[in-house]
């Protein structure tokens, strides 16, 4: 087979398959990112403590409560106007944790907290995604921008990677806190 | 016919991909933690090299030799995304529970072996079959090791609790290695175990 014969080929083929790939990003984007939408709204709702929040009626139950704001650069989300969620961002062993932190009014307590991880070990650092582990946070004080909860057994540097995160984001929303006290 | 059905029947047990060709293996331990993503991590490997399997057979006598594998690649790499897309788009929770192994299909091992030891030299619907069989082959494993890491390692099925709470409360505790990947190695290696005998006495 002749060298023309190869470019042919495969110019041919790769026009076919990026069109078709091209095509099939197009289509099914509304999807992706509605899913991705709705997984934000339903960890920034489960982070105020409100239950029951499904992929269904995430939507209406984001819009009926919450409000998307910012101060400076820092965003933030109110909820009910009571609660402030912030979203966190950290370090875990593998890669890249972040979640959501609610706080109370006076932002001395923790109303519910999210977590979610690129690679954790199952059954490990990424237990921090599972109820369990999450659940603990409702209603502790915050004490000098920390809490104090059980950390995983096994997941020491995940469990740490959760407290510098808390305590690194929450150090940084400090003038936010000040100015609304 | 029963020819055609031997494509699809001996993947399950004496050529199966993993118990007996060891491919495949990566993901293996990388997926069965869980028994619902290891089954949609079989379904996306059974889709792939069915599909790769027909498509290159239906080519097979246009492709340049020298630039085979590069086809072959384009062809997997294609499939692999759509079905990436896909579950991005339809079943975004196990997408997220597969993350990076949905792409690691590209380099899943039965995927090339099957394109380039059959698809290449065999007629499409044969090709499609075989396809079809190794991914059934794969899944199958996966399945198996995955229904023993969650039982032992989660206490659950499906995500279901199945181990009665009293149980817990006399003392038994779930085991964690059973959801670290070594554990999916040493349950493989007592299915390749149980295996081999019985092949050898056919």
């Amino acid at each position: 087979m002749s060298d023309r014969y190869i470019f042919r080929y495969i110019i041919i083929l790769v026009l076919i398959v990026s069109l078709l790939l091209s095509g099939a990003a197009l289509l099914l984007k509304p999807y992706q990112d509605m899913n991705k939408k709705n997984a934000q709204r339903i960890n920034i709702l489960k982070a105020a403590g409100i239950i029951g929040v499904d992929k269904h009626n995430a939507e209406q139950l984001f819009n009926q409560h919450c409000t998307a704001t910012h101060d400076g650069e820092l965003p933030y989300y109110i909820i009910d106007d009571k609660v402030t969620v912030i979203p966190m961002q950290g370090n875990g062993l593998w890669g890249p944790i972040w979640g959501y932190i609610g706080l109370s009014e006076d932002y001395q307590t923790v109303v519910g907290a999210v977590f979610d991880h690129k690679s954790e070990t199952p059954g490990l650092g990424a237990e921090i995604t599972t109820e369990g582990f999450q659940s603990q946070f409702s209603g502790r004080e915050m004490k000098d921008y920390s809490v104090e909860v059980d950390a995983i057994a096994g997941a020491t540097r995940t469990s740490d990677g959760v407290k510098d995160m808390i305590k690194n984001t929450l150090e940084a929303y400090k003038p936010v806190f000040e100015r609304h006290e | 016919m029963s020819k055609n059905l031997n494509l699809i029947t001996a993947p399950l047990r004496k050529a199966n991909p993993i118990t007996v060709l060891i491919l495949g293996i990566c993901s293996a331990l990388a997926v069965t933690a869980k028994l619902k993503p290891a089954i949609v991590m079989a379904l996306s490997v059974t889709v792939v090299t069915a599909l790769s399997n027909l498509i290159i057979s239906l080519l097979r006598k246009g492709i340049p030799s020298k630039i085979r594998i590069i086809v072959q690649l384009i062809v997997v790499a294609t499939l692999v995304i759509l079905v990436d897309q896909f579950l991005k788009a339809f079943m975004y929770d196990v997408s997220k529970q597969l993350s990076v192994f949905v792409g690691l299909i590209i380099t899943n091992c039965i995927v090339m072996g099957r394109l380039e030891a059959f698809a290449m030299s065999h007629k499409p619907w044969e090709s499609f079959l075989d396809g079809i069989g190794n991914g059934l082959g794969y899944g199958s494993i996966l399945v198996i090791v995955a229904f023993f890491r969650e039982l032992f390692g989660s206490g659950s099925l499906f995500g279901y609790q199945v181990i009665p709470q009293g149980l817990y409360d006399f003392g038994y505790m779930n085991n964690g290695l059973m959801i670290l990947p070594p554990m999916a190695l040493i349950i493989i290696g007592i299915i390749i175990w149980l295996q081999k005998p019985e092949e050898e006495k056919k």
